[in-house]
């Protein structure tokens, strides 16, 4: 009797046991997985129909979408090969696939990949996705859905647009970071930092587009001789299509315009009476935006304060900056910023993309008029092309560096 | 029989908190969007109130019946068939509740974290660990709660304090952005969120002090209000309303655009995914709790233990029956908001009914003498 008591006691105890070991259903090895660093999208050759594998559809099939097909280029990680730290003399063979197929939409072009490729495609990694200019002009709305259905992608990947086609930054080799993707990536990061460019990431391009009074914008790049790549303007949509780009320095100006604090760009002003050029470079900026009615119709007001310094004079001659050349330097300074903020303001008005967000300054200190008179994404975009305006920037210049004569 | 009552303030306040804070902290700022617009933290705060006054109702009511619960005071208050007909259907929406909770959670898991494990096995692990906690006594079930607190606030607030760095305020201007029709409606869908603070009615007669429950009451409804509203005006400052209505569960996006800083980690829905999963089983305890000791009252059992797994089925069963997450979110907010009825309204009949008897039994006793 206690002995079949405890045999029964024993089975059970075994059933627990193996409930208990069974594992997990979603373990998966890491060189079981094919990350994937960076995605690069490009349009498709026109004749890309005719040359696709029928992996997810058939040809003929009626319901593909009819939008022109996008090429696909991944980097994908090889196991065993991403050095963890700083490695000196590592070996010549590349850490990573670039893989290239076309598709109709991103998933489309992902399952043409993951047709060849062993292990599964994994994403929680991708650290950036370039977009061809062509393909940004045509409207990016349709690669938004399944990056953000998919629980894989980070809403803090960056997204930026690139001026020749994009799987050719997939081939680039830059030699400072071993991994091309991940050097891409922290560009952008640390450009973010040394005040070149706004804080951007994928998350913050769904939101700004997503909100009714602001325009997206987007890093635009460049390859600059055989491996070096520049940012080389912002690219600024209407909706979800670009609709231009600016030259680098205006990054400047838009940064001054939606209030970035951090300072990163440099100006030559003269000093008249000296002859010499002198590089004024911003370090923090304050913007305050003033969202008004005046006679019925919607104005700004932005108030933009800098603080400067000087980096460099370019002199043979001894130069003597004295109290007063300052106040010449700062007004220079600030009538260049004006002239600089306000020819971004008219170019972007041109093309009805508001990047600044005034839209959204309207939106939500000015309830009233917003709900009576704009309601609309589209509406904003015809009120901002002739929305009136002022720029007053203000400049202290605090610091001359280590040199007195 | 009766247990030692040895639930001080503290543990009564904290398993309130643990309780109210549950699945719903992931859809919150999607509800809270979808009614006020911008003016979510608003429509939030509205719904605090609602779910504080409850809250009050039902405190107030267990403290003139200090020593029974609302199954067994409703029988003296409406008599015993009455009382034990409305006692059926705080059974049943609780168990309902329970079930949803533990389908929710099912739901975002296998979304969003384990995509190839089935549903039907996160929820039964999910509802097994409550069935086998809930056969512990109420000092027991106090204690769990007491110390998970601390794991479950202060992940949510390190999150929301690293994310505010990308915060946009304009995103949350105008702070009142719908009419009345909506404000009210979006308050009782935030209100239906807190429908856990119920379990102060149970929580009330083994409590040392009974006296201090209401002050226990309104320290749960400060914190667990206040981490609710700070969720929304974090998630809408950083989203902006327009973008929150494209997501399922905001609170999650939150985390998985947070990064620590230094690059130590660069998201951070790990981290919340996993304190989550203690917010929503001490949530799904707690409501499992609630309905075992509900049907042992009604049916003047002896012992809740071998109820905890009788009910299992059934309440599987239950958190089956939406097929698909469209279905499940349409049915969560039914039910929510006819959970209110339960929660909020029918206390108040029986705290009206309660006081006007009482009222005439002192008028009848003043006419005698």
């Amino acid at each position: 009797m206690s002995l079949n008591k405890h045999r029964w006691r024993q089975i059970l105890l075994l059933l627990i046991i193996m409930s208990l070991l069974t594992g997990c259903w979603d373990s998966r090895e890491i060189e079981k997985r094919a990350t994937i660093l960076a995605i690069g999208i490009d349009n498709a050759e026109h004749n890309a129909k005719n040359e696709e594998d029928e992996v997810n559809h058939l040809k003929g099939a009626n319901q593909i979408p009819n939008e022109r097909m996008i090429e696909l280029t991944v980097q994908m990680a090889i196991p065993g090969r991403i050095p963890l730290g700083p490695q000196i003399g590592a070996g010549d063979k590349s850490p990573v696939l670039v893989i290239q197929a076309v598709g109709h939409t991103i998933e489309d072009a992902l399952l043409n990949i993951q047709q060849e490729v062993a292990t599964e495609i994994f994403l929680g990694h991708l650290r950036l996705i370039i977009l061809n200019e062509e393909v940004a002009r045509a409207g990016v709305g349709r690669f938004t859905d399944y990056l953000r259905r998919n629980p894989q992608i980070r809403r803090t990947a960056s997204l930026v647009i690139s001026k020749e086609k994009a799987s050719e930054y997939m081939n680039i080799k830059p030699e400072l970071e071993r991994v091309p993707s991940l050097y891409l990536a922290e560009m952008v990061d640390s450009l973010v930092q040394l005040g070149k460019f706004p804080p951007t990431f994928i998350g913050m391009f769904w939101s700004i587009l997503s909100s009714k009074g602001q325009e997206p914008y987007l890093p635009y790049f460049k390859i600059k001789g055989k491996a070096n790549i520049q940012i080389n303007g912002l690219a600024y949509f209407k909706g979800d299509k670009m609709v231009g780009k600016t030259k680098p320095l205006q990054i400047g100006g838009f940064m001054a315009g939606i209030g970035a604090e951090k300072g990163g760009y440099a100006l030559f002003i003269k000093i008249p009476d000296l002859e010499q050029a002198v590089l004024v470079r911003a370090v923090e900026r304050k913007t305050r935006v003033k969202a008004s009615m005046k006679n019925g119709k919607p104005h700004i007001l932005l108030k933009v304060r800098y603080e400067c310094e000087i980096e460099e004079v370019e002199s043979v001659n001894p130069s003597n900056i004295k109290a007063e050349d300052l106040q010449i330097l700062e007004k220079n300074f600030s009538s260049e910023a004006t002239r600089a903020l306000e020819t971004l303001i008219v170019e972007t008005q041109e093309v009805k993309s508001d990047i600044f967000g005034f839209g959204e300054h309207f939106r939500a200190k000015l309830p009233n008029y917003w709900n009576n008179q704009v309601k609309t994404k589209e509406n904003w975009q015809d009120i901002y092309q002739n929305l009136a305006y002022d720029v007053e920037i203000k400049t202290k210049i605090r610091r001359t560096g280590m040199k007195a004569k | 029989m009766e247990d030692p009552k040895e639930v001080t303030t503290v543990q009564a306040a904290t398993t309130l908190i643990s309780t109210i804070i549950g699945v719903g902290v992931l859809p919150l700022p999607l509800f809270a969007v979808r009614a006020g617009d911008t003016g979510a933290p608003f429509i939030t705060l509205l719904g605090i109130g609602i779910a504080a006054f409850g809250l009050f109702v039902v405190t107030k009511l267990g403290l003139r019946h200090s020593d029974k619960t609302i199954i067994t005071y409703s029988e003296d208050i409406l008599g015993k068939w009455l009382g034990r007909f409305f006692s059926l259907f705080v059974i049943v929406f609780f168990s309902i509740l329970t079930a949803l909770a533990a389908r929710e959670f099912g739901a975002v898991v296998i979304t969003a974290v384990l995509l190839e494990t089935p549903l039907e096995v996160t929820v039964i692990v999910m509802l097994l660990l409550a069935a086998i906690s809930a056969r512990n006594t109420m000092n027991t079930f106090a204690y769990i709660h007491n110390f998970y607190i601390p794991i479950i606030l202060a992940p949510v607030l390190i999150i929301v304090a690293l994310s505010l760095k990308n915060a946009n305020f304009l995103y949350v201007r105008p702070f009142i952005s719908s009419g009345l029709h909506d404000s009210f409606f979006g308050a009782l869908t935030i209100a239906a969120l807190f429908q856990g603070s119920f379990i102060m009615t149970l929580i009330i007669p083994s409590m040392k002090n009974p006296k201090s429950a209401m002050k226990a009451g309104w320290w749960a409804i400060f914190i667990s209000g206040g981490l609710y509203l700070l969720l929304v005006l974090a998630t809408v400052a950083i989203f902006g309303a327009e973008e929150i209505k494209r997501l399922y569960w905001p609170t999650l996006e939150l985390a998985r655009t947070t990064s620590l800083p230094g690059n130590i980690l660069q998201r951070l829905d790990v981290i919340f995914i996993s304190v989550w999963v203690i917010a929503v089983f001490t949530t799904i305890f707690a409501s499992y709790f609630l309905t075992i000791h509900s049907v042992k009252q009604l049916f003047r059992l002896q012992d809740h233990k071998m109820l905890a797994y009788f009910m299992l089925p059934f309440i599987f069963i239950l958190a089956m029956l939406p097929q698909n997450i469209v279905q499940l979110y349409d049915v969560i907010k039914i039910a929510g908001r006819a959970g209110l009825i339960v929660t909020i309204l029918y206390p108040m009949l029986l705290y009206i009914i309660d006081a006007m008897k009482s009222k005439r039994r002192k008028k009848g006793e003043s006419k005698q003498a």
